[in-house]
């Protein structure tokens, strides 16, 4: 028993990854960011790590005007950006914004400069405050759904009984208009607009085409329900428990955790994991109110909630567990995401509420039956796990700004292209920092069919600390590109790359270019 | 360690004076007009003796006549020009595009010369640099002296192994 709690413990502490939502990531980009080009692109290509809809996509051109003239078009993970025929010279930034398959967006620049580089910036994107509102909104929705539905089907369906309803109903007089700011902050958040916007019909309509709009929906049905089962009817238990299923289905439908594969199995485990949360953290208000009530009242509801408790506590384990295992991919993302700080310290905290409810369950419950202030003292406890509680839904809250380590796409290597009338060099530096550097050369015609060559050469210098050329000799691997494993570039700085292609005995084929090698 | 000797090598080749490349002795010549092309072999590849010497004709070039060499065979490489030349009256579509010398062996420490007689058709641009891309095998290792600068480009690009070269005059 107790090795189980020890395990419900840790389990329940990483199970609620449920609120956590993950992000569609840029894979590759045509021009590639930072690039040089003689001529203005045609199209701009944006491949992402999965399917995704264009939000909003802007082009400033080298001018610094923003122009309205670039066609988005998208297919699945690409989403390709024609440019206007008439770019002038000069740097010009795509900055975009995408709804991933979670229905959040994702937004980045890609720059890239048309025969001379000129100062255009990418346009700020992170709006601070849409971010606290989106942050409060949803915490008014976890209210909504976890005190206020679960609190009023504890009364219904556990407890036979109205008595402290008064937390649960406000929490549903929060939730409902929480539910709706998140439509409408998601669809400001998705297009990039300022509020003033929600007047606009914009946002609302992207909001209900993500995957979140639908889902946000069911959360205010739900929440609707759970209203009208406070009112006195025959049908009020019936409500109760629709309205604690739709808990379930409105997490079930959105956010990375439900979409992360195999969806056959995690979006049941959010569902349940939902209910499960639900079902506990809804209990405590009542229960805390309970505590005030005569020990022959409170008692056998005490009782019958504590061996549901129990059941729900071991499903939300065991759900939470496959979730974070599904989410963070491996131990250290733990420690070393962003994801995985907020999941730690929420570890903390739910050790803190899991210790808390055993103490209530095997100490403070049997308790009751006897002396007097047995009763002020769980009340106590169990005002504390609210206040546990609602510090949980504030931390995961905080997930839908960071993506789980399981859609973080590896750092890309750094690239340059290297391109003349001759060939067109693409080489590929990981990491790209001072230190051990993996070189991959992809040789081209300068009409972009592959150029075959006999001997392919790496030379390095770094002129601006005196660093005489490095040569090495790249070998041909088998996926066609030439490889230089394990070059050693001391020190950060402008390096000078050249690669001389041996095309046959009498003739090579040499490109030159810099390459901005980062501190390690 | 072969890092370090590497560099070593390295900055002692940048060090070295021009003269270390394989170089044409005749810097200058005028088209429209006979050609003896020496080529100066001042080492071997990287202290290794050399066994071959290979050179590449450039297209403009006819009449190529390899002088032979005692010690060593001498083979051409015949094909189709990309144009058709007039030589005293004959059209010339096709001839010597490569000469090999092989089968000798020149010690690093000893210099030596390759000699081809030529012809520099007028259809060649006066005050331009006509390149001989040359390949030097050896014992051990390759050199070859097949870099052509870029044309216009006068930057830092200084190649390490440059293609012997001969300054075109205009005709007389």
């Amino acid at each position: 028993m107790r090795l189980f709690a020890a395990l419900a413990t840790l389990l329940l502490v990483v199970g609620f990854a449920t609120g956590a939502f993950a992000h569609a990531a840029l894979v590759a980009v045509e021009p590639a960011s930072g690039s040089m080009l003689a001529a203005a692109p045609k199209s701009v290509e944006l491949r992402f790590n999965e399917a995704v809809t264009p939000g909003a996509v802007r082009l400033i051109d080298g001018a610094g005007r923003a122009r309205d003239d670039a066609r988005v078009s998208a297919s699945g993970e690409t989403i390709s950006v024609a440019m206007p025929p008439d770019l002038p010279q000069g740097t010009a930034v795509v900055s975009y914004r995408v709804i991933s398959q979670d229905g959040h967006p994702v937004a980045g620049s890609v720059i890239f400069s048309i025969g001379i580089p000129t100062g255009t910036q990418p346009p700020a994107n992170v709006d601070r405050g849409l971010n606290a509102l989106i942050w409060l909104a949803r915490v008014g929705l976890y209210l909504g759904l976890f005190v206020g539905i679960g609190g009023v089907f504890f009364a219904r369906c556990v407890a036979w009984s109205m008595t402290g309803l008064t937390v649960p109903r406000v929490a549903l007089l929060v939730g409902i208009p929480s539910a709706v700011v998140s439509l409408g902050v998601l669809g400001l958040d998705l297009l990039g607009l300022p509020p003033a916007a929600l007047a606009t019909v914009a946002p609302w309509k992207v909001a209900f085409a993500a995957s979140a709009g639908p889902a946000l929906l069911v959360a205010v049905v739900a929440m609707l329900l759970a209203m009208t089962a406070l009112r006195s009817a025959w049908y009020a238990r019936a409500c109760a428990v629709v309205a604690f299923i739709g808990v379930g289905l409105s997490l079930a439908m959105t956010g990375h955790a439900a979409t992360a594969p195999p969806e056959a199995l995690t979006r049941p485990a959010i569902f349940l994991h939902g209910v499960g949360v639900a079902f506990w953290i809804g209990a405590l208000a009542p229960l805390a109110a309970l505590m005030s009530k005569p020990a022959t009242a409170a008692l056998p509801v005490v009782n019958r909630f504590s061996r549901v408790a129990v059941l729900a506590v071991g499903v939300l384990a065991l759900t939470g567990l496959g979730l974070a295992i599904v989410q963070l991919e491996k131990p250290s993302a733990l420690v070393e995401t962003r994801y995985g700080t907020i999941l730690s310290i929420k570890l903390g905290l739910a050790v803190v509420l899991l210790a808390l409810a055993a103490l209530n369950r095997f100490r403070l419950t049997p308790a009751l039956a006897g002396k007097g202030n047995a009763a002020s003292a769980l009340k106590r406890s169990i005002v504390l796990e609210c206040i546990i509680a609602l510090g949980i839904f504030a931390l995961v809250a905080g997930w839908r700004f960071t993506p789980p380590p399981r859609t973080i796409v590896p750092e890309t290597p750094l690239a340059i292209h290297i391109h003349t009338d001759k060939a067109m060099f693409q080489v590929l530096v990981s990491p790209g920092k001072a230190g051990a550097n993996d070189f991959v050369l992809q040789l081209m015609t300068g009409e972009a069919t592959p150029l075959s060559a006999k001997e392919v050469t790496l030379t390095l210098s770094l002129p601006e600390r005196g660093i005489e050329p490095i040569e090495r000799g790249a070998s041909l691997g088998p996926d066609g590109y030439w490889h230089v494993a394990k070059a050693e570039l001391p020190f950060a700085g402008r390096w000078h790359v050249r690669i001389d292609a041996l095309v046959t005995d009498f003739e090579q084929v040499t490109l030159e270019d810099d390459l901005e090698l980062a501190p390690p | 360690m072969s890092k370090r000797f590497c560099l070593i090598l390295i900055a002692a080749c940048a060090a070295s004076p021009a003269a270390a490349h394989i170089t044409l002795e005749t810097k200058q010549a005028a088209v429209g007009s006979y050609y003896k092309a020496v080529f100066a072999v001042p080492h071997g590849c990287k202290g290794s003796p050399t066994t071959k010497i290979r050179v590449q004709i450039p297209e403009g070039v006819i009449a190529v006549k390899p002088m032979p060499k005692a010690g060593w065979s001498v083979d051409v490489v015949e094909g189709k020009y990309t144009n058709e030349y007039d030589y005293h009256g004959n059209k010339l579509s096709s001839g010597v595009k490569e000469v090999a010398w092989s089968g000798g062996k020149l010690p690093d420490h000893n210099y030596d010369e390759f000699v081809i007689s030529s012809f520099l058709t007028d259809s060649l641009k006066p005050n331009t640099t006509l390149y001989f891309p040359v390949v030097q095998e050896c014992e051990t290792g390759v050199s070859r002296w097949i870099e052509i600068p870029a044309e216009g480009a006068k930057h830092s690009h200084e190649g390490n192994s440059p293609a012997p070269g001969v300054k075109l005059l205009p005709k007389p």
